[in-house]
């Protein structure tokens, strides 16, 4: 009970007091006083601790509202910060989205790539499964008989034509399949070419194999590459038989044609020569003159049937030569020799410069060299006007005899310098300087000379001369 | 002792012409007008050389040749051809049936044929 309550209630329900308790109640007051003074100290004290309090209140207030608003910064801060990082989420995975979509597009692309890549592959076995088909149907149809050796010279695959061209059985080729060719031979059918071909795989061109008459074959082997690589040797039989009997009938047809057209000239040509020669009794020198024309006009006709066939047995692309070993220096000297009268009886002056040491030895069809250098000769003294000189030279060179034969003759126009090895082309100043010749000489002479692995070429001035030089390789 | 040279020859100009040059030169000449009658003839009188032409009726020059090859007492005998022909071919195959040479008509005179046989003796 506080001490006011228990004041108020004496006041209001106790009765008046006796001295004593007057004293009483004095002390009693005293006390009372010195109570609420008490409290009233107290209660500042309870004031000043309040306010205190309350300052400290306040204080704590400041504190928090500062507190608060620090957080409210850092709240604010933290939530933009948070939002940032959101965004930044947010187009991270916008980006990551969009770059596995992008990787999607890819690898759906690169499925469809892949999967047109295979389908392409596809084709391409296919296509090549069918160019191989095709490769087996070419061989298998070819009208040449093949034979294919592997990059180790085994025997691989022939085709039908091999069978047949060499009346071999399916049982042979077995036989030869996967062996060399030293082995062919053992197979009785292969014999004949496995001789031809020797016992190991060369480069053949075009050897002539005979079996019958009915069977003459050019057998060519040659090895078969793949970027620089050896892959086999391929073995070509070409069948020649029906060219072979063309051949021979044409070579008759050539003889009968040479036969018709030489018979009458030749009996001409020895009926005047003994008459000339006085072998038929004497004659007076009108006759002399007119039966010399005559002789001169029938050599003509004999040096023009003999281009003609030169020229055929040239386009036949037969070149079998008499081939020789021969002394070059002794061929050419002798043909010069030849033109003695004529030169003379033309007025010209042949120089010839032999060579100044022996000449080395030439594998040559003399007959054919002696034409081919004839001709040279020949225009150099018909295209020479009189008093003109002609200059011949041979001399070693490496290992080939080059001869040049000089004139100081009408030359060739210049733009009819490119046609002069051509079949039957003559120069224009040519035919008006001499109205006869074929125009065949010098195709025959390249080809004589280019047969036997010489060179032809020229140079030439008009109004001034022409050289021609060629060239004969020495015999090894 | 006589030179027997037989021509074999159906060309009446060249039969007549060279059989006198031949005749002039001493020799004595025997003629034949094809291959058959040059084979009798040769059989009958054993020539020192034969003159043989190429292309005759009944039996030309290859075919005396080929018999002539068959025969080892006229395999001897020295034969100059003379033709008008004379292709790579032909020489060829003349060569291998033991010709001693080939004479072109056109080339020679019988002159120079004369000459041959005076090397071929």
């Amino acid at each position: 009970m506080s001490p006011e309550t228990n004041l108020n209630n004496r006041n209001q329900g106790y009765p008046p007091l006796s001295l004593s308790a007057k004293d009483d109640l004095a002390s009693e007051i005293d006390s009372l006083r010195g109570q609420i003074a008490a409290r009233d100290m107290e209660l500042v004290r309870l004031k000043e601790r309040r306010d205190a309090e309350v300052r400290e209140l306040n204080e704590v207030k400041v504190q928090l509202e500062e507190a608060k608003s620090i957080l409210e910064i850092k709240v604010t801060a933290k939530t933009k910060e948070l939002r940032e990082l959101a965004d930044t989420l947010e187009k991270q995975v916008d980006d990551r989205t969009r770059e596995l979509r992008a990787k999607i597009e890819e690898s759906e692309s690169s499925r469809v790539a892949l999967m047109n890549m295979l389908e392409d592959m596809e084709d391409l076995r296919r296509r090549a499964e069918a160019e191989k088909e095709k490769t087996l149907a070419i061989i298998t149809n070819f009208s040449d008989g093949l034979i294919f050796f592997d990059s180790l010279d085994y025997f691989s695959l022939a085709n039908p034509q091999i069978e047949n061209y060499f009346s071999a059985t399916k049982d042979d080729i077995r036989r030869c399949i996967g062996k060399k060719i030293s082995e062919m031979s053992k197979v009785a059918a292969f014999k004949p070419l496995t001789d031809l071909m020797g016992q190991a795989l060369r480069q053949i061109s075009r050897k002539e194999l005979f079996l019958s008459e009915t069977k003459f074959f050019e057998i060519s082997s040659l090895e078969v590459r793949s970027r620089q690589e050896k892959i086999g040797t391929l073995v070509i039989v070409h069948d020649v038989s029906r060219e072979k009997a063309i051949e021979r009938m044409k070579t008759e047809f050539v003889s009968i044609a040479a036969h018709q057209l030489r018979t009458p000239i030749s009996a001409i040509k020895w009926t005047l020569r003994m008459i000339l020669d006085g072998d038929l009794g004497p004659i007076n020198d009108e006759q002399r003159d007119f039966l010399e024309k005559t002789y001169k006009s029938n050599e003509r006709m004999i040096n023009l049937i003999n281009d003609l066939l030169n020229v055929t047995r040239i386009e036949e692309g037969r070149h079998i030569y008499n081939l020789g070993m021969e002394n070059f220096g002794v061929v050419i000297e002798g043909l010069v020799g030849n033109y003695a009268d004529i030169l003379k009886q033309k007025n010209l002056n042949l120089h010839f410069a032999k060579p100044g040491q022996a000449l080395p030895q030439v594998k040559i069809d003399p007959e054919k060299m002696r034409l081919a250098i004839a001709n040279f000769i020949e225009n150099a003294i018909k295209y020479t006007p009189a008093g003109g000189d002609i200059f011949m030279e041979v001399l070693v060179r490496g290992d080939e005899i080059q001869t040049s034969v000089r004139d100081t003759g009408i030359g060739i126009i210049k733009d009819q310098q490119s046609r002069i090895f051509t079949k039957y082309f003559r120069g224009s100043n040519a035919l008006k300087t001499e109205t006869e010749g074929t125009g065949l000489g010098l195709f025959i002479a390249k080809n004589i000379i280019e047969t036997h692995g010489g060179k032809v070429w020229f140079a030439s001035e008009e109004g001034k001369g022409t050289t021609f030089y060629f060239t004969v390789p020495v015999a090894k | 002792m006589d030179t027997n040279i037989l021509l074999i020859e159906d060309e009446e100009v060249i039969i007549r012409l060279l059989s006198r040059k031949l005749a002039s030169m001493g020799y004595n000449v025997i003629l034949a007008m094809d291959g058959q009658e040059g084979l009798e003839k040769m059989r009958e009188s054993c020539p020192d050389l034969v003159l043989l032409d190429i292309i005759m009726p009944q039996k030309g020059g290859f075919e005396v040749l080929e018999e002539m090859k068959r025969d080892a007492d006229l395999a001897k005998v020295p034969v100059i051809i003379i033709s008008n022909s004379g292709q790579p071919l032909e020489l060829e195959r003349a060569k291998r049936l033991g010709v001693t040479d080939w004479l072109v008509k056109t080339e020679f005179d019988p002159k120079e044929v004369v000459q041959k046989i005076k090397k071929y003796l």
